[in-house]
C-alpha cells in the first residue's frame, strides 16, 4: 500500500503501518491530502518582468563587442532554477506528510506533460507544479480549465501564439487527444472549432500571469461535438467532461498508475463509472480505487514496473538515507528515463515495460549500488558520476562540487541479530525489497553469496546482499 | 565464465544453468544471421514530423512560394536535383551523396488516411499497420521474429533511453543502449582477477529465464479486472524484465569489448544524432553480428519559429550524416550498410501566422547507402490538390520497407508487412 499509493517507507514507517488496517490507511493517506498546506516554494520562484529581460538580452546582440553576458547569465541561472527545481520536489515525495498528494501531483504532470524544454523558466516551472498539487485530489474538470489557463502550457502548446484570424490548433488538439476523450473520440473539425474557443489566452510577459485578451477572442458561433453556441473555452472543457469517453480515458490512465498495465474493460468501465458518479472529484475516487478488492487482485500486485521517481524515492527511503545530491539526482533521472519537468513530449511519460530497456535495467542495478555505497565503492567509470551537469538545457552551468556520498548506516536496514542468520536474514530482506518472499531460485543464490562470503558478516557483505537483492528484475516490481 | 571464482560449492542446478548459459553465449556467437559480414540496415527516425517541403523543395512550382511567403527558400539557394525539386540549402553533403551515385529521395511517402496525431502516426509508422488497424508489435520487431529466431540479442541495437516501437517483438530482442561504458554491471566491491561471488551471482540471478520460476500468471484468480479481452496474451512484466536482464547481460560484455578495442579517427560533430551515428559506426567496424541500427534525431514539431530550427537540424543532419558515411567508407563498410530516414508525418503546405507549420501528411524519405541507387523516386505530390491543405501521398511507405527487407535484408517481406507492397528500384 506504501508503495503503490505512496513512496514507499523508511523501516521505521513500514513498522508504524503495519497493523493499522487498510481503511485506516487508506483514510489517512487520503485525508492527510486534505490538511496538508501546499509547500513553500523556493525562495528564487517569483515572477519576473520577462519582457524587460528579453529586450535587454535582444539589445545586446546590437553591441558592437558582440558579447552575450546577460544572455548567458540567464540562461545560468535558469539552468540552476530548474536543478533546484527537481531537488525541491524531489525532497518534498521525500518528506511530505501527504505522500497521496504528490503521487498525484506527479500523475497530473505527466497527464498535462509539459517540458521546461520549450516552456525555458523556472518560475512558470514551479507555478504549474504548484496548480497540480493544489488541484491533485481536487475535481478535474476545475484543474483542466486552470491548466487551460497555465502559463507552461500555454507556452508549451502554443496557445500563447494563438489568435482570432489564426487560431493555434495545438491545444485544442492535445486538450482532447491527450487529456480528455482520447483519440477516435473527436474530429478534425472539433479540433478546428475549440481552437477559436481558446483565442484570446494570453500570458503577461511582464507578470509571468494569465491574462484575457477580449479582443483577441473568437466570439462567435463554434459548432463543437455536435452542439452549437457561442462557446468559450470553459464551455469547451465542460463539454468534453459530459463525453462518455472522457471519464473513461481518465480510468484507464489511473488504473495504469496506480495498479497494472492493461486494465480490463470490465475494471475501466467499474473505474469510470464511480468517475462520473462523484462528478470527477478525485478524493472520492481514488478512496474506492484503494479499498477495492481488484487493487489488491493478482493482477494488479507486484505486476507493476516502478518508474525511476518511484524508484529513486522508495530506494532511498528502504536504505534509511538521504536522497543523491541534486546534480546526481537528475543525472540519474535522465538515464532511468523521467526527467521531472522536462517529459520527452505531450503525452507524457509511457510508462510500464517502456521505463525498462537493457540500458536503463543495468543503469538501476548501478544505480542501487551508488545509492547503497556511495562514493567508497564508486569505481572510476561510475556511471552516475555526472561529466558536470545536464540541466535540460542546450548549454547549462557545470557544476562541480558534488559532495562525496557515503556508504549507507547498515544498522539502519539490517537488524543486527540476522547478521549471523542467512535464511532469516534473506526472508526479511525480501519482504522488505520484494514485498514477498524471495523466488526459490533468488533465495538460494542470495544464501549462496552469504555462504561465499563467510565467516564474514560485516557491513560490506551486507551492503554487497543488498546490492544483489536489488540487481534482480522482482526489484523493478512495485 | 565461472574460472577459479568458484571456490564454493555450487549447487548442481546452478551449475547446470550456468552451462546452459555459456551455451546459449556460443550458439549466439556462431548464428548465420549476423550483421557480421552482412547487410546492415540503419534506420534514423526524425521525430515530431519533418517539414518535407522545407527538405526537398518544389522549387520550380509557384504554389510553394506562394503558400510560404515568409518560410520559402529562395530557388536560387536550392540544390537542385532534377528541373523541379532540390535540395534544402543546408544539405550539401547529401547533395554530393548524390551526386555521387549514393543518395536515393523517394518522394510523397505517406499511407492512406493520414493521421495527423504525431503519437498515433508515428505508432503507424513503426509498426506497419494500416491507419485504422491497431497493433503492438514493430514491423522489425516482426522481422526478428520471423526471419532471426535464435538470434543473438543485438541483432538489433538502439541507440537510446528507451526501446522504439519497431523493435516490439513476440520474442523480445534487441538491446538499447547509450554509452558503451556505462552498459555494465558494477559490482559493491571493486576487483582485479577473478569474479567477487557478488558477480557471480549477479550473473546468476540475471542469467537465466527459469521458466519455473517465473511468477504465477497474473489472472488465475477471476477477478473481475483479470477477465479476457485486455491485452494479458502479451508478456507480464516479470517475464519482459528477466528477458531483458538476460538480454543485458549476454550483450553488455561485448559491446564494451568492442567500444574498448575500436576507436573511430572519423572526426564527427557534435550533437546527439552525429554521437549515436559515431557508436553506431564503431558497432560496425567492431563486428557486432547486428542486422538493425536504430537513431533518432529530434526536434521537428515546428509549430512556431521554423527557420532557425528547421535549418539546425537541417545542419545537424547533414554533418552527422556525412562524417558517418565517410566513417564507413574509411572502414570499407559503406557498401554494406543502407540507412533509411523517416518522420511520422510532413508538415501543412501553407506556412502558420506565427511563421511555423502545422501537422501534415505525406513527405520524402532518404534512404543512402553504397549499394544504393541513386535518384528521386515516386512523384513530388501535387501543390493544388491537396487533403484539408496537405499533401497526398503516391507511394505508401510500406514500399520502401517492403523493397528493404526483401533486396537488403533478404527476408520475405510479406511474412513481415502481411501483405506485397510494390517494390522500388531503390537498390542497384
Amino acid at each position: 500500500m506504501l508503495n503503490r499509493a505512496a513512496f514507499g517507507g523508511t523501516p521505521e514507517e513500514i513498522e508504524a503501518a503495519r497493523g493499522k488496517g487498510l481503511a485506516k490507511m487508506v483514510r489517512e493517506l487520503v485525508d492527510a491530502s486534505a490538511t496538508s498546506p501546499n509547500p513553500l516554494a523556493p525562495a528564487w520562484a517569483q515572477p519576473r518582468n520577462i519582457r524587460d529581460i528579453r529586450m535587454a538580452i535582444r539589445e545586446e546582440k546590437n553591441e558592437p563587442d558582440g558579447r552575450k553576458d546577460k544572455r548567458r547569465e540567464f540562461r545560468q541561472m535558469e539552468g540552476e532554477n530548474i536543478l533546484d527545481l527537481r531537488r525541491w520536489w524531489l525532497s518534498q515525495m521525500m518528506v511530505t506528510p501527504a505522500p497521496l498528494m504528490e503521487k498525484m501531483t506527479l500523475f497530473w504532470h505527466g497527464h498535462f506533460a509539459t517540458s521546461v524544454e520549450k516552456v525555458q523558466d523556472g518560475y512558470w516551472m514551479w507555478r504549474q507544479n504548484d496548480v497540480l498539487r493544489r488541484h491533485a485530489l481536487g475535481n478535474f474538470a476545475t484543474l483542466t480549465k486552470e491548466i487551460s489557463r497555465d502559463p507552461a502550457m500555454m507556452i508549451y502548446l502554443d496557445l500563447q501564439q494563438s489568435r482570432k484570424e489564426h487560431p493555434n490548433e495545438n491545444w485544442a488538439r492535445e486538450l482532447m487527444e491527450l487529456f480528455t476523450v482520447g483519440i477516435g473520440h473527436y474530429s478534425e473539425e472539433d479540433i478546428r472549432e475549440s481552437a477559436r474557443a481558446f483565442t484570446g489566452y494570453r500570458v503577461d510577459m511582464t507578470t509571468q500571469q494569465f491574462r484575457f485578451a477580449p479582443r483577441q477572442a473568437d466570439v462567435g458561433s463554434k459548432a463543437f461535438m455536435g452542439k452549437t453556441g457561442n462557446w468559450s473555452g470553459d464551455d469547451i472543457i465542460d463539454i468534453l467532461m459530459k463525453q462518455p469517453a472522457c471519464a473513461q480515458f481518465l480510468a484507464r490512465k489511473l488504473w495504469r498508475f496506480f495498479a497494472e498495465d492493461d486494465p480490463s474493460a470490465q475494471i475501466v468501465d467499474a473505474v469510470a463509472a464511480r468517475i462520473r458518479e462523484h462528478n470527477f472529484e478525485m478524493r472520492p475516487v481514488l478512496s474506492e480505487i484503494f479499498s477495492s478488492k481488484e487493487f489488491f487482485s493478482d493482477a494488479a500486485m507486484r505486476t507493476q514496473i516502478k518508474s525511476p521517481v518511484q524508484y529513486l524515492i522508495q530506494t532511498t527511503k528502504l536504505l534509511a538515507t538521504d536522497p543523491p545530491a541534486a546534480p546526481v539526482a537528475q543525472n540519474a533521472m535522465r538515464q532511468m528515463g523521467q526527467i521531472l519537468f522536462a517529459p520527452p513530449n505531450v503525452k507524457g511519460w509511457d510508462g510500464g515495460k517502456a521505463w525498462v530497456s537493457t540500458s536503463t535495467l543495468l543503469f538501476r542495478y548501478n544505480f542501487a549500488n551508488y545509492l547503497i555505497n556511495g562514493d567508497a565503492m564508486r569505481p572510476p567509470a561510475d556511471p552516475s558520476k555526472p561529466k558536470g551537469a545536464d540541466l535540460g538545457f542546450r548549454r547549462g552551468p557545470l557544476l562541480a562540487d558534488i559532495p562525496r556520498r557515503d556508504p549507507i548506516d547498515v544498522s539502519k536496514v539490517i537488524p543486527q541479530e540476522l547478521r549471523a542468520k542467512p535464511a532469516e536474514l534473506v526472508a526479511h530482506l525480501s519482504t522488505r525489497l520484494f514485498q514477498a518472499p524471495a523466488p526459490d531460485k533468488e533465495r538460494e543464490a542470495f544464501l549462496q553469496y552469504l555462504k561465499a562470503r563467510e565467516p564474514d558478516t560485516g557491513d560490506v557483505t551486507m551492503r554487497g546482499l543488498l546490492h544483489l537483492m536489488m540487481s534482480t528484475p522482482q526489484f523493478q516490481l512495485a | 565464465m565461472l574460472g577459479a571464482a568458484a571456490s564454493w560449492t555450487l549447487p548442481v542446478f546452478l551449475e547446470r544453468t550456468f552451462f546452459t548459459l555459456d551455451a546459449m553465449a556460443a550458439d549466439a556467437a556462431t548464428q548465420t544471421v549476423t550483421g557480421k559480414d552482412g547487410t546492415i540496415l540503419v534506420v534514423l527516425q526524425m521525430a515530431g514530423g519533418n517539414d518535407g517541403l522545407n527538405m526537398v523543395v518544389p522549387f520550380a512550382d509557384d504554389a510553394y512560394y506562394r503558400s510560404r511567403p515568409k518560410l520559402g527558400i529562395p530557388a536560387d539557394q536550392i540544390l537542385k536535383l532534377d528541373s523541379y525539386a532540390g535540395l534544402n540549402p543546408k544539405l550539401a553533403g547529401l547533395k554530393s551523396l548524390f551526386d555521387e551515385g549514393h543518395l536515393s529521395v523517394i518522394q510523397g511517402v505517406g499511407y492512406p488516411n493520414p493521421n495527423r496525431s504525431h503519437f498515433r502516426s508515428t505508432e503507424i509508422w513503426q509498426t506497419a499497420s494500416d491507419a485504422d488497424r491497431n497493433e503492438n508489435e514493430g514491423w522489425l520487431g516482426k522481422y526478428f521474429d520471423n526471419c532471426c529466431a535464435g538470434a543473438d540479442p543485438t541483432v538489433g541495437v538502439a541507440i537510446g533511453d528507451q526501446m522504439p516501437q519497431a523493435f516490439v517483438a513476440r520474442t523480445p530482442t534487441g538491446v538499447t543502449f547509450s554509452k558503451p561504458e556505462q552498459f555494465r554491471w558494477v559490482p559493491s566491491e571493486k576487483r582485479n582477477g577473478p569474479m567477487s561471488a557478488e558477480e557471480t551471482f549477479f550473473r546468476q540471478l540475471n542469467g537465466v529465464t527459469d521458466d519455473d520460476a517465473a511468477p504465477p500468471a497474473a489472472n488465475d484468480g477471476g477477478s473481475i479486472a483479470a477477465i479476457p479481452g485486455s491485452t494479458k496474451a502479451n508478456q507480464s512484466a516479470a517475464d519482459f524484465l528477466q528477458r531483458t536482464a538476460l538480454d543485458a547481460q549476454l550483450s553488455s560484455d561485448k559491446i564494451l569489448a568492442i567500444a574498448r578495442k575500436t576507436k573511430s579517427n572519423m572526426p564527427y560533430p557534435p550533437g546527439q544524432l552525429a554521437a549515436s551515428l559515431s557508436l553506431i559506426a564503431r558497432m560496425i567496424a567492431g563486428g557486432l553480428p547486428t542486422r538493425v541500427y536504430y537513431a533518432s534525431q529530434g526536434g521537428f514539431d515546428t509549430h512556431a519559429g521554423q527557420l532557425g530550427t528547421h535549418d539546425r537540424l537541417m545542419t545537424e543532419l547533414n554533418a552527422a550524416l556525412s562524417a558517418f558515411v565517410a566513417d564507413l567508407k574509411e572502414q570499407g563498410n559503406f557498401d554494406r550498410v543502407l540507412l533509411m530516414t523517416f518522420s511520422e508525418f510532413g508538415r501543412r503546405v501553407a506556412e502558420n501566422a506565427n511563421g511555423g507549420t502545422d501537422h501534415g501528411a505525406a513527405a520524402p524519405m532518404f534512404v543512402l547507402g553504397g549499394a544504393v541507387k541513386a535518384g528521386l523516386f515516386g512523384k513530388y505530390p501535387s501543390l493544388s490538390d491537396l487533403d484539408h491543405g496537405d499533401l497526398k501521398f503516391n507511394t505508401d511507405f510500406r514500399s520502401v520497407y517492403g523493397t528493404i527487407l526483401d533486396r537488403w535484408l533478404k527476408a520475405p517481406s510479406e511474412l513481415v508487412l502481411g501483405h506485397k507492397f510494390s517494390s522500388l528500384p531503390l537498390i542497384g
